[in-house]
């Protein structure tokens, strides 16, 4: 009986040391998830800023005014 | 004992005297610092169009003093930033910074990651200030400098609001300076304020195209041209040429950076006229039925010399028929019945010779000299625009007030700043004026009879301001320029300007066109009439289609 108890208290320390090196791993693992992805939005945020510009520097008034006179002019 | 003493001597002054330079010095040696920078606020036209933004750039750079073979360093990240590796290797030999050598700006996320792989190489994120409508508002919205203070224009006024708040962290570094782990956060990052003005992108547009084709035909030396909503004293367009191109500082005239709306001053010549016509009506010198002898177009007198008119004689007119006509003598009487104490403070009311007090830098106040200093030459020249120097921002300010029933406005530029996101976090819009500073029926009468007959009437000198669709007021000014070198003025150089609006029985613009030397050889003219009065036209035609506005 002693034995089994033995055994079950090995085996509950050997669990318990499995699940924190577990839960360990992924906390890691999510942080780095989690980095990865403000990078990412970052990035995209960067990219959305750029053709947010790029959009408004073709359709603002001067640069379609400029556009039309160019294509009045080609006909 | 001596030695021991001595010991313990030097530990208690090392403790207790230098403690705080010795803890200093270390903090200082075992600290690094990173600098976090925030985003410049937007700046918005009053429909949310960007006039300017900053988005974050990548900066690939290279360190020359910890690259040991920039030959070899240079082959390796030519082909990934695709740049000559001769001009990478030049840069990283010539270089006198040897921290930092730019080598690729606005890098895309593949080339940063491919690059800083290479030792020596590094990429740094910057804020890049970006002006998507160009030359458009440049002259209002100005540009900042490459480390993003503001230094011109909205840019420089707002820079507090806009530049927001930086912070640092603060790491312990290892002996090469690399950040081993964070430590703190020294302030909080704070982004810029967003500010939204009144300008209007496609009026902006409407004013500039039409001023410039003028600007280009008559070969001018620069223009001017405002649009303003005289209800509110709200300025939807302001145009300055030459202006500039804000992504091309460096090799643009420092001379064109400025707002001469707001910063060049001039003698007005006639378009002042219905101004000083108002003072007088409501100083009661004059009457709207009474004839004024012009003196068939000489008028000569001691204290005052001779005034002559700009083409042909008259002899009586009514008030209304010295506006239409223009006559400077029968202004010059007016003046003279105002007297020097009246003539001034009715043109300080309107708003000369002081700040209109607009949202730009730079702005000046003009000219108005203290009624003391005047003489018998100034009141005679004064009512017809000599003698006195005005901004365009001035004139526009006296003519809102006239189309507004004599109640006082303040142009103003700014509508609102707002977080970012993007709630109102002020109202800039000024109060409501408070105030009549001339009756109503005074203005009504200057607007719709006097400066309606100045467009509709045979002799008037604003015909080129004639709408079909609405019934326009406006004035004219041809002024002469004063000589720099001799006393007198030019008789090649004028400003000619044109002040209108639309529709008569309720205003909802009013355009200044102001044209500084047009070229007089050309043979096409150079009064306000011929030269800026179909650019106002046009203008207001254009505008008033765009903002609905119902025909007459």
């Amino acid at each position: 009986m002693s034995q089994f108890r033995f055994v079950f208290v090995i085996f509950c320390f050997t669990a318990v040391l499995v699940l924190a090196v577990y839960l360990r791993s992924a906390n890691n693992r999510i942080f780095y998830e989690l980095c990865a992805c403000n990078a990412e939005m970052s990035r995209l945020k960067q990219e959305l800023g750029t053709k947010q510009l790029l959009l408004e520097s073709m359709i603002n008034p001067a640069a379609l005014s400029q556009r039309v006179g160019e294509s009045n002019t080609e006909r | 004992m001596v030695s021991f003493l001595a010991l313990g001597g030097r530990c208690f002054y090392l403790q207790y005297y230098r403690s705080r330079h010795y803890s200093e010095a270390s903090l200082i040696q075992q600290r690094s610092y990173r600098n976090l920078l925030p985003q410049r606020g937007v700046i918005l036209d009053c429909r949310g169009r960007v006039l300017a933004a900053s988005n974050k750039v990548q900066t690939i750079f290279a360190e020359p003093r910890v690259i040991k073979d920039a030959k070899e360093t240079s082959s390796a990240l030519a082909p990934i930033v695709d740049v000559g590796a001769h001009i990478i290797c030049q840069q990283i030999l010539e270089s006198n910074n040897p921290g930092f050598v730019r080598i690729k700006m606005d890098a895309n996320p593949g080339q940063c990651s491919a690059a800083s792989r290479i030792y020596g190489i590094g990429v740094q994120s910057d804020w890049q200030r970006h002006y998507p409508m160009g030359r458009l508002a440049a002259n209002v919205v100005g540009f900042t400098s490459h480390d993003n203070r503001g230094l011109e224009g909205i840019e420089l006024k707002y820079d507090k609001d806009l530049s927001g708040s930086p912070a640092r962290n603060i790491f312990f570094a290892d002996v090469y300076r690399r950040p081993i782990r964070a430590k703190q956060q020294d302030g909080i990052l704070t982004n810029g304020k967003g500010i939204i003005l009144t300008i209007d992108a496609t009026i902006q547009q409407f004013a500039r195209d039409e001023l410039i084709k003028q600007y280009e035909d008559y070969q001018a030396e620069s223009a001017v041209a405002i649009v303003a909503e005289p209800k509110t004293g709200a300025i939807l367009a302001m145009v300055s040429l030459p202006d500039f191109d804000p992504a091309d500082i460096r090799s643009t005239d420092p001379n064109n950076f400025r707002s001469r709306a707001i910063t060049d001053w001039y003698e007005p010549g006639s378009i002042i006229k219905p101004v000083v016509a108002a003072v007088a009506l409501e100083a009661g010198v004059v009457n709207k039925t009474e004839k004024i002898f012009c003196e068939n177009g000489n008028y000569y007198g001691r204290g005052f010399g001779r005034i002559g008119e700009y083409r042909r004689g008259f002899g009586d007119l009514t008030l209304r028929e010295i506006l239409i006509n223009s006559s400077n003598i029968g202004m010059a009487k007016i003046g003279q019945r105002l007297g020097k104490e009246r003539l001034h403070d009715g043109l300080k009311l309107f708003g000369f010779g002081g700040k209109t007090g607009i949202e730009l830098p730079g702005e000046i106040e003009g000219l108005l000299r203290p009624a003391n200093a005047w003489t018998g030459y100034s009141v005679t020249r004064i009512p017809y625009g000599q003698e006195i120097c005005v901004t365009s921002m001035q004139l526009i300010r006296a003519f809102c007030i006239l189309a507004n029933g004599g109640r006082l406005v303040r142009p103003f530029l700014i509508r609102a700043v707002v977080d970012n996101e993007g709630n109102i976090t002020e109202l800039k819009r000024p109060p409501p004026p408070v105030g009549y500073i001339i009756k109503n029926e005074t203005a009504k009468w200057i607007v719709n009879d006097a400066m309606t007959g100045v467009i509709n009437e045979v002799g008037g000198t604003g015909k080129r301001a004639q709408l079909e669709n609405w019934q326009v007021f406006g004035k004219s000014g041809t002024a002469n320029i004063a000589r720099s070198d001799a006393r007198g003025y030019s008789d090649e150089d004028y400003v000619a300007s044109f002040v209108a609006g639309a529709p008569v029985k309720d205003p909802a613009i009013v355009v200044l066109v102001s044209i500084r030397k047009p070229n007089r050889s050309l043979g096409k003219g150079y009064s306000g009439g011929v030269v800026a009065a179909p650019v106002a036209a046009k203008i207001i035609e254009r505008t008033l289609t765009y903002l609905d506005v119902p025909p007459d």
